[in-house]
């Protein structure tokens, strides 16, 4: 997805985001518990240990694109402070792509981490 | 796009609106949101919702990202650009009045003209097997003379021995009386083939048709009528079939009436068929079935289905061969006897295809004239709007997205130019039946889908092509120096003004090319007017009579010569004694009409071989009739009343009938003989008596056809007559008086079509007159067009640049200096533009080479005037703008940059 590379970018205080990764946080983020817009923010944020700072507007862009494809879906609610907010839920779809991802994600990080664990004398 | 999407995206499609306001909540909700944590934080309220929307960022570009992720943004932009474009419309009332204007114009006249050309080239007939219905022409190849007729021995043998067609039908146009009403009346008949409605594929509106039972060997008893006649003089009588009526003095019987739309597919002597009558024509009232007495005019012929034109000529071809083998008697070997098979329509529609062809030509170049106008003033807008362009580029928009939207403007533009110009042309259409000049399927005119998508296409095509260019050119706007130039108020870069200068020389050569064409048809047209048709058409009043012809011989009172000369005598009489009258003469073919019979001409004393199957157009008439003409008599005598038969047959030629028959002889005493009536074999040798300068019979527009005068007296059987009178009256006062002498005499002879000789003139001229005087108004907007472009843009150009103008002003230019620059600029762009357009016009001009007369493709008169009246209009286009150019106030230029 290009719109990503440009709008989606993510701008982290200590880690840069990959592409592609911001989709899988959010998936990781609703997996938890439906959440609203700000909510998924919220917990990203939470469970990053506030490491990563998002551009907040591009996390919407990113949420219709999941729901365009099926993998999460949203309906009507009342938020904690009694306010009508739109709130993301996985759904089956989602939760197979979120599990593939993270598959794919970890095969990659420790492909990369044993690259880059490589000393002169292994070669 | 799988289910899911597709969903998705539809739901989008369809509730957009609820969507988008959704959109809009939820980022609310999410800013408010965060505003509220940052006040808990400790934030005031107003700085905690700053800071939550630099936190969220371009809002604006989110949702639209938003939109993008669902696939609809592309849908969303069209519809706020087509919001944006109408605005800007809407604002600009006077730009967007022009361009709509200019637009419609080009739009409406190409619409008007295009269904016009669908209607008549286009469309099949509307007949079942349009493509297997041919017009058979008989010609005598070897003497030049086409589709000379048939005689019924041959339709006979085109039916049973060509191995060509289904079906036959023979078909002779002709008038014929009826009687019983108010007025005898004179009514446009066609005698056909008892098979001609099967064959065409036509069954009756109410009623029947002709049929099997409809054989005889002369008339058959039953009738058919048009819609029209039978709306005109029967009230559209639901109890019209068994009527009897009287056609020619002979009782017949109406059996049908034919839908509205059905109209004779061929050519007719003045009006739509309104009776149509079927005959074996082997019996009375018919001529001896003789091979030699091609006395029938026409004939239509379905074709064999499945057989291809090429087989069917060849096939032709051969039967023709086959004939003159075998009948050498009646096909003189150097006659080359031979039969066409010629599709219907083409036969039908031949003659006004180029002339179509060239009005459509014309308004192509109107809305190629009308866009390039349009292309202009946007370009002029463009450079206005140079700053929002940049602007909007230095923000980050794409330029495809820019031209995406100048486009979707400029398509605005032409959509709705393309509807104000279908409106336009559904108006003129109206015009349509007026029309003087004879379009074969004019009725069938109407603006159908297939039009309407024609006029959608040029439309779109036109706001293509307009819209392209400035939206190409403004959209590569360099920013910086945009922006820079946009502020200082200039805004035309050097660039655009030069795209503008090609655009005005580009329109300057279409505008030549057009006024070319109008300016070849219209000296075509001019110089007819002015031609010498050989008698002077002023102050003559002419009306037609018809003699019926009854079926049965016995009861034709004037086939007996005693009779039918007294009559001739009596009426010429009566009409003379009408006060107001000068002269009066009758004659079988009034000049310039073209319907002279043609006749089979011997020459006395010419060797054997060069006579055989010379043709020429016999007119007779009265003594006075050359008089009543004021035509000048060249050798020898008029006819005088003596000329009876029983004396000696006298003929009269004109001078190049002369030249062509007795090229190197005095013709005075020679002797022709000339088929009129009975078998060629039986000849009647007549003496040249006197030779009379060349009188345009055929139309002003035609020479070259042999023409002999017969006395009246001498010409046994004759139907068709004409009064031709001297007389200061108007035809309007003469024609009941002319009436009530004829009808004195026989009360069942219909008087009609009484007009003025000048109006015959006009009438033979009026398809002429019609395409030249349409091309020559198209010029004249052309020529408008043009000037406004030019005027256009040396105005911008002098308001855009007056601060310069002001300061060279000031330093000491002369106004006149800058007046000249100015003109110049004009004058040099049109310059240009001819020097494209006359060799386009050199190319072009031969093409509608069939359409002029007496004047060359390459007329130097018009090459020359042309260029110098366009360059004339540029001068003046130019010299308002030029005038206000020097008058600019140094003082006041400067202080305003």
């Amino acid at each position: 997805m290009s719109l990503l590379d440009t709008q989606g970018e993510i701008v982290g205080k200590a880690i840069d985001l990959l592409q592609g990764t911001l989709d899988m946080l959010i998936l990781k983020a609703v997996s938890l518990g439906p959440l609203h817009g700000y909510g998924v923010l919220l917990r990203i944020q939470q469970i990053s240990g506030e490491q990563l700072e998002i551009q907040q507007g591009s996390l919407y862009p990113a949420l219709y694109r999941l729901e365009h494809q099926g993998w999460i879906t949203s309906e009507w609610g009342e938020s904690d402070n009694k306010r009508k907010a739109k709130f993301y839920r996985l759904t089956a779809a989602g939760r197979s792509q979120l599990h593939a991802e993270t598959e794919k994600w970890n095969r990659m990080a420790s492909l990369i981490a044993s690259i880059l664990r490589t000393t002169p004398e292994e070669i | 796009m799988n289910l899911t999407r597709f969903r998705s995206w539809l739901k989008w499609m369809v509730k957009g609106q609820q969507l988008e306001s959704e959109m809009e909540t939820e980022v609310r909700f999410h800013i408010e949101s965060r505003a509220t944590d940052l006040v808990r934080k400790g934030l005031s309220q107003q700085d905690a919702i700053r800071q939550a929307r630099i936190e969220f960022g371009g809002i604006e570009s989110y949702k639209d990202a938003m939109r993008a992720s669902v696939g609809v943004r592309w849908w969303g932009e069209l519809g706020s650009d087509l919001h944006h474009g109408w605005r800007l419309l809407c604002k600009n009332p006077a730009f967007t009045a022009v361009a709509v204007l200019t637009l419609a114009l080009g739009v409406g006249a190409n619409t008007a003209i295009f269904s016009i050309v669908n209607a008549v080239l286009l469309r099949s007939l509307p007949f079942p097997h349009p493509d297997r219905l041919v017009k058979i022409v008989a010609s005598n190849r070897g003497v030049g003379a086409r589709d000379i007729g048939f005689s019924v021995p041959e339709l006979d043998d085109l039916r049973s021995r060509a191995g060509v067609f289904d079906q036959v039908t023979a078909t002779i146009s002709g008038d014929v009386s009826l009687t019983g009403g108010e007025h005898p009346q004179r009514l446009e008949m066609l005698v056909v083939s008892p098979n001609y409605f099967s064959m065409l594929g036509t069954s009756a509106h109410i009623g029947r048709v002709f049929g099997p039972g409809d054989e005889e060997q002369g008339f058959a008893d039953a009738v058919v009528i048009s819609d029209s006649l039978w709306a005109s003089e029967f009230g559209r009588d639901p109890g019209i079939l068994g009527r009897r009526v009287q056609l020619d003095n002979d009782p017949n019987t109406i059996v049908g009436v034919l839908p509205p739309g059905f109209r004779h597919p061929g050519s007719t002597i003045a009006t739509d068929v309104e009776i149509w009558a079927t005959a074996g024509l082997k019996g009375n009232p018919f001529p001896e079935y003789d091979r030699s007495l091609r006395w029938v005019p026409g004939a239509i012929g379905l074709l064999k289905p499945g057989i291809s034109r090429e087989q069917a000529q060849s096939r032709l071809n051969a039967f023709a061969a086959q004939l003159r083998a075998e009948f050498a008697n009646d096909y003189p070997a150097k006659s080359d006897w031979s039969i066409e098979a010629e599709p219907l329509q083409d036969s039908l529609v031949g003659n006004v295809r180029p002339m179509l062809l060239v009005l459509m030509g014309a308004v192509v170049l109107i809305i190629l004239l009308a866009s390039v106008n349009v292309a202009n003033l946007l370009l002029a807008r463009a450079s206005g709007r140079q700053r929002e362009m940049a602007v909007r580029l230095a923000l980050g928009a794409s330029r495809a997205r820019m031209i995406r939207q100048l486009l979707t403007e400029s398509l605005i533009l032409s959509l709705v130019s393309g509807m104000v110009g279908v409106l336009t042309a559904l108006a003129a259409l109206h015009f349509v039946q007026f029309l003087p000049a004879r379009i074969p399927r004019l009725a069938e005119v109407q603006v159908d889908w297939t039009v309407l998508g024609f006029a959608l296409l040029v439309s779109l095509l036109a706001g293509l092509g307009f819209g392209l260019v400035p939206a190409l050119q403004s959209s590569k706007a360099e920013i910086a120096v945009a922006i820079r130039e946009g502020a200082r108020g200039s805004g035309t870069s050097g660039k655009t003004n030069r795209l503008r200068g090609l655009l005005i020389a580009s329109e300057s050569a279409l505008a030549v090319v057009l006024m070319v064409g109008a300016g070849l048809l219209l000296r075509t047209f001019w110089g007819l007017l002015q031609e010498n048709p050989g008698f002077n058409p002023s102050r003559i009043v002419a009306a037609s009579l018809w003699l019926p012809v009854p079926d049965n011989p016995e009861m034709d009172r004037y086939a007996k010569p005693e009779i039918l000369n007294t009559f001739v005598r009596e009426a010429v009489r009566r009409v003379r004694a009408i006060p107001g009258v000068d002269l009066a003469s009758m004659t079988t073919d009034l000049p310039v009409t073209h319907l002279s019979r043609r006749v089979p001409i011997n020459i006395e004393d010419r060797p054997d071989e060069s006579r055989k199957g010379l043709f020429s157009e016999a007119t007779g008439v009265t003594p006075e009739y050359f008089k009543v003409l004021q035509a000048s008599l060249v050798r020898g005598r008029l006819f005088a009343e003596d000329d009876q038969p029983g004396k000696q047959l006298v003929v009269m030629v004109d001078e190049s009938t002369a030249r062509t028959f007795w090229p190197d002889r005095d013709p005075i005493g020679r002797r022709l003989s000339i088929g009129i009536g009975r078998a060629v074999t039986n000849l009647l040798w007549c003496s040249v008596v006197g030779v009379i300068k060349d009188i345009k019979n055929d139309g002003l527009d035609q020479s070259g056809t042999p023409h002999v005068y017969l006395p009246i007296y001498q010409i046994p059987r004759i139907r068709v007559l004409s009064v031709a009178v001297r007389t200061s009256l108007s035809a309007t006062s003469l024609e009941p008086q002319i009436r009530r002498e004829i009808q004195t005499i026989d009360p069942n002879l219909p008087v009609f079509n009484v007009r003025t000789m000048n109006e015959v003139i006009d009438g033979s001229l009026a398809s002429r007159r019609f395409s030249a005087e349409l091309v020559g108004v198209f010029a004249v907007v052309a020529l408008l067009l043009a000037s406004v472009g030019i005027y256009g843009l040396l105005a911008y150009m002098v308001s855009q640049r007056s601060h310069e103008i002001g300061v060279r002003i000031a330093l000491g230019a002369m106004p006149s200096t800058i007046g000249k620059i100015i003109v110049s600029r004009g004058v040099g762009l049109t310059g240009i533009g001819v020097l494209i357009g006359l060799p386009l016009s050199g190319i072009m001009a031969p093409m509608i080479s069939t359409l002029l007369y007496g004047v060359r493709p390459l007329d130097p008169g018009v090459f020359l005037t042309v260029p110098l009246i366009l360059l004339v209009v540029a001068l003046l286009a130019s010299y308002i703008p030029a005038r206000r150019a020097a008058r600019v106030n140094p003082i006041v230029a400067l202080r305003e940059s």
